[in-house]
């Protein structure tokens, strides 16, 4: 403890506390110090028990001691660059309490000197001036203006206490009397130093919370600008946190909205489903399993907006956050990312490629349109009819189905008694005439009463209920020689520009095969209809890459084989890339591919590991009916970093994929793997690997290295060699055009199987990161 | 060019083992031979099948199925099933497809 001894004033400290303490502790104002100690320490516990907020709390704590233990009351903090910082003042002159903070801005206290905040703020130990002498505040003022202010305020006695918190001195509390006074003593100085403790005690307190609450908002920051939907749920299922994506996807117009609806009530506005189209309950979603013990894998869910018809596919993935201490689960933490784009369009495929398979598993097209309308119900749409202009010129119905056998009733008792003519306005013998689809994507009912030609009509057409239509042509060649119309009634179903992409693809492949029945053989019109189905129609973009397919089939007949590739980003900076093999030829080694292919999307977007992909289109394949069917696979998930790629490599019974340096050195890449489809279980290595600029990755299918066949095993891997030393000088198109062209050369134009070759090449300074 | 000129089938037996020694091509168009050919030997219950690859000079995916279905048509009626080294191009195809560690290989 400070003794200030200049000799002019009185001693200080509690060893020399004034003889008659009892008057002399009591401030003019004041009441008996006791009850006054003891009630400011109850209202300080009081303040600091209430209030986080610093500059608030601190400046509640000073006003507590004016005007009962001081005229003046001033908190100061320790910056952490040294600096000493007034943060509370409390005056019974406000005046001067605002004066002083002036006073304190122009000259700030000198950590160094002699003011006794500095050297209380040094020593971590209370002083008590109990008389200040002019010559004594001259001493320690900072300059003349100060010394003056404190002169002409006539300061007269002063205890400093220091805010002591975990060892260290976080500030100091000086509280001041002025003019005619009772000096302070021992006993003030005791007072002073608990309320010091306690607002210190607080202080640091507030100091954590500050120091955690940054990180929060640092956390919150992150969690509010993400693109993807976050909610945090507690385990009375309460939503604490959501962000604008997730208020997005669920439909409410802030995140508090849907903080402050009643837990479940928000899911009730959806009908979720399951991939299979089983209801899902609250029970059943992985934040809900969190919490009951599981390890929920994350979770594909549809969901339709029960008001608008509106339908997403999300994948639901949920963590936890536990309580560092007990490990109990505190929260779970929901990420919704949308992928329904990437599900329509796989959708999409599948259904285009059943259909593609439909189309040629016959030569009766008339059946085969029939079950395409069956496929395409409750698929796509509630129901679908085909329409072809008949020998005669008038229209024929050539299928109609519907996923209510009522209405299906209905829809055929309606073209029975009022069959459509070339003539008809509307419909299918509009968009037949034209060539031009149409959608409409919201029927009103009024709109029959216009379109109706009595009242049996209209009764017909209201019965049916349809709320939205599509109709595509049938066309081949330049020719329209039919419709399909795909509707929707009796459900929430909406149908979109995107359904509208679809049918009229459809309508294009039924129109190609209807056509091919008349003019071409077997063989060639289904290579014509499968080969669609089977390979990509165009490849994406890959970030800092330039990337090429190249598909050469073997035989005169171009019988459809069992290659595919495929490139799709998944992620928000990763792409995969897939070439495969599957046994055989024609229609049934066509269906096993573009079921491969659909099997390793699903799997890429649901998050799986390259080895967790392959395991997945195992399995399938081992579901199939007929079993052994056989399958090799060759996958490649790639990530732009700033000065490569980094390649994840797994082999499924498919030969690895080479990197061709700029300087035509070459490598391969991956570890053997065990085939797909036959053998369990299988064994899969994922072999990581980098790829740099002016590299070139190639993946190819087996045919190339057998393309020499029996009489000379390797040629076609020789073959890849040679162009391998050449590659730098040619593009990369160019590349896999050598490649192919040359393998048919040395077959004598007689491929034994197909080629498939799909090449990616890292451009120079297309990374992440670099300008 | 017929199947039967791509693949020739040389059946024989030693000490509880029946050989079938494949001569030439095993591919889309042969499989079938080899699968009639197994099913028309008189295979006793203990005898143990084994696929003579040391004379088969190209074998592609399709033939790999019909080897697999060898495999699997022995394994079903009780018998062990082994093959012996092939070329090598057999066995590279055997080995880049992961199928050689399900196969026994005996030395030839």
């Amino acid at each position: 403890m400070y003794n200030l001894q200049t000799g002019e004033e009185a001693s200080a400290g509690r060893a020399e506390a004034e003889p008659n303490s009892d008057q002399g502790r009591m401030s003019p104002t004041a009441p008996a110090p006791d009850d006054v100690g003891v009630a400011l320490l109850v209202e300080a516990g009081a303040v600091l028990a209430t209030s986080l907020e610093l500059t608030t709390t601190m400046e509640q704590v000073a006003g507590l001691t004016v005007p009962r233990l001081a005229d003046i009351c001033v908190i100061d903090l320790h910056n952490d660059d040294g600096t000493i910082m007034e943060v509370a003042v409390a005056a019974a002159d406000p005046g001067i309490a605002a004066e002083i903070e002036a006073m304190r801005r122009r000259h700030p206290l000198d950590p160094d000197g002699e003011h006794p905040v500095a050297r209380v703020l040094r020593s971590g130990e209370s002083l008590l001036l109990a008389h200040m002498t002019d010559m004594l505040m001259a001493s320690f003022a900072q300059g003349s203006e100060h010394a003056k202010f404190m002169i002409d305020h006539r300061y007269r006695s002063a205890v400093v206490a220091p805010l002591n918190a975990r060892g260290r001195t976080l500030g100091t509390l000086s509280m001041l009397r002025l003019g005619e006074c009772v000096p302070y003593s021992g006993s003030d100085l005791d007072l002073a130093s608990e309320l010091a403790r306690r607002a210190a005690s607080a202080i640091d307190n507030a100091h954590l919370f500050s120091e955690v609450r940054q990180v929060e908002e640092r956390l919150a920051a992150i969690l509010v600008n993400l693109a993807e939907a976050i909610t945090l749920i507690d385990e009375q299922g309460r939503m604490v946190f959501a962000n604008q994506a997730a208020a997005d996807l669920l439909g409410v117009s802030s995140p508090t909205e849907l903080m402050e609806a009643v837990p479940g009530t928000i899911m009730d506005r959806f009908l979720v489903l399951d991939e299979h189209g089983a209801e899902l309950a609250l029970e059943d979603m992985p934040s809900r399993r969190l919490f009951a013990g599981e390890h929920p894998e994350p979770l594909l869910v549809r969901n339709i907006v029960r008001a608008t018809g509106e339908e997403r596919w999300l994948i639901v993935r949920s963590s936890v956050v536990t309580d560092p201490d007990s490990g109990r689960v505190l929260y779970a933490v929901n990420v919704f990312e949308n992928i329904t784009e990437v599900k329509r369009a796989q959708l999409a495929e599948s259904f285009m490629a059943e259909a593609s398979r439909v189309l040629v598993s016959s030569n009766d097209y008339r059946g085969a349109l029939e079950q395409i309308a069956r496929l395409a119900v409750p698929q796509i749409a509630d129901w679908c009819s085909v329409d072809l202009v008949g020998e005669d010129g008038g229209i024929e119905r050539v299928a109609v189905h519907h996923a209510d056998p009522d209405r299906l009733a209905l829809a055929e008792r309606l073209h029975r008694d009022y069959p459509p003519t070339v003539e008809d306005p509307l419909g299918a013998p509009e968009v037949i005439r034209t060539g031009q689809a149409r959608i409409y994507t919201a029927i009103m009912p009024e709109q029959y009463a216009a379109y109706a030609q009595d009242a049996e009509h209209l009764e017909l057409l209201n019965a049916i209920g349809a709320t939205a239509a599509i109709i595509v042509p049938v066309a081949a060649s330049a020719r329209t020689i039919g419709a399909i119309t795909f509707g929707s009634s009796g459900s929430i179903r909406r149908l979109s520009h995107a359904d509208l992409t679809l049918a009229e693809r459809l309508g294009r492949r039924a129109g190609t095969a209807v056509e091919s029945a008349r003019l071409y053989t077997e063989r060639t019109r289904i290579a014509n209809i499968l080969g669609e189905a089977l390979l990509p129609e165009s490849l994406p973009e890959v970030a800092g890459a330039e990337i090429e397919a190249l598909h050469q089939a073997a035989g005169e007949l171009n019988d459809v084989g069992g290659d595919f590739y495929d490139v799709l980003a998944y992620g928000a900076d990763r792409w995969l890339l897939v070439i495969g093999d599957v046994c055989g030829k024609g229609p049934r080694a066509a269906g096993v591919t573009a079921l491969a292919r659909h099997t390793l999307r699903t799997a890429a977007m649901l998050g799986q590991t390259p080895s967790g992909m392959l395991d997945t289109l195992h399995e399938a394949l081992r579901r199939q009916p007929a079993g052994a069917d056989l399958c090799t696979v060759c996958l490649v998930t790639y990530e732009r970093l700033a000065a490569a790629a980094r390649l994840t490599v797994a082999l499924a019974g498919h030969p690895p994929p080479l990197v061709i340096g700029a300087d035509g050195r070459r490598r391969n890449i991956g570890k053997p793997g065990t085939l797909l489809g036959v053998l369990d279980p299988v064994d899969i290595k994922e072999v990581q690997a980098e790829l740099y600029p002016g590299e070139t990755l190639l993946l190819y299918t087996d045919g190339l290295p057998e393309a020499g066949g029996s009489a000379d095993p390797t040629l076609g891997e020789r073959n890849l060699l040679e162009h391998a030393a050449e590659a730098s000088h040619v593009s990369l198109g160019g590349l896999l055009e050598r490649i192919a062209q040359a393998a048919v050369r040395r077959t004598d134009g007689k491929l034994r199987d197909d080629i498939a070759l799909l090449g990616l090449r890292l451009v120079e300074n297309g990374g992440v990161g670099e300008s | 060019m017929a199947a039967a000129d791509q693949l020739r089938i040389g059946v024989r037996r030693e000490d509880g083992r029946v050989f079938f020694a494949l001569d030439g091509e095993l591919d889309m168009a042969s499989a079938p031979l080899l699968q009639s050919a197994l099913e028309s030997a008189e295979l006793e219950p203990d005898d143990m099948v084994v696929l003579d690859l040391a004379q088969l000079q190209f074998i592609d995916s399709t033939g790999l199925r019909g080897l697999l279905a060898a495999r699997e048509y022995a394994s079903e009626r009780g018998h062990e099933f082994a093959v012996t080294p092939g070329t090598q191009q057999v066995q590279r195809l055997l080995s880049v497809t992961g199928v050689a560690e399900h196969l026994r290989t005996l030395a030839s």
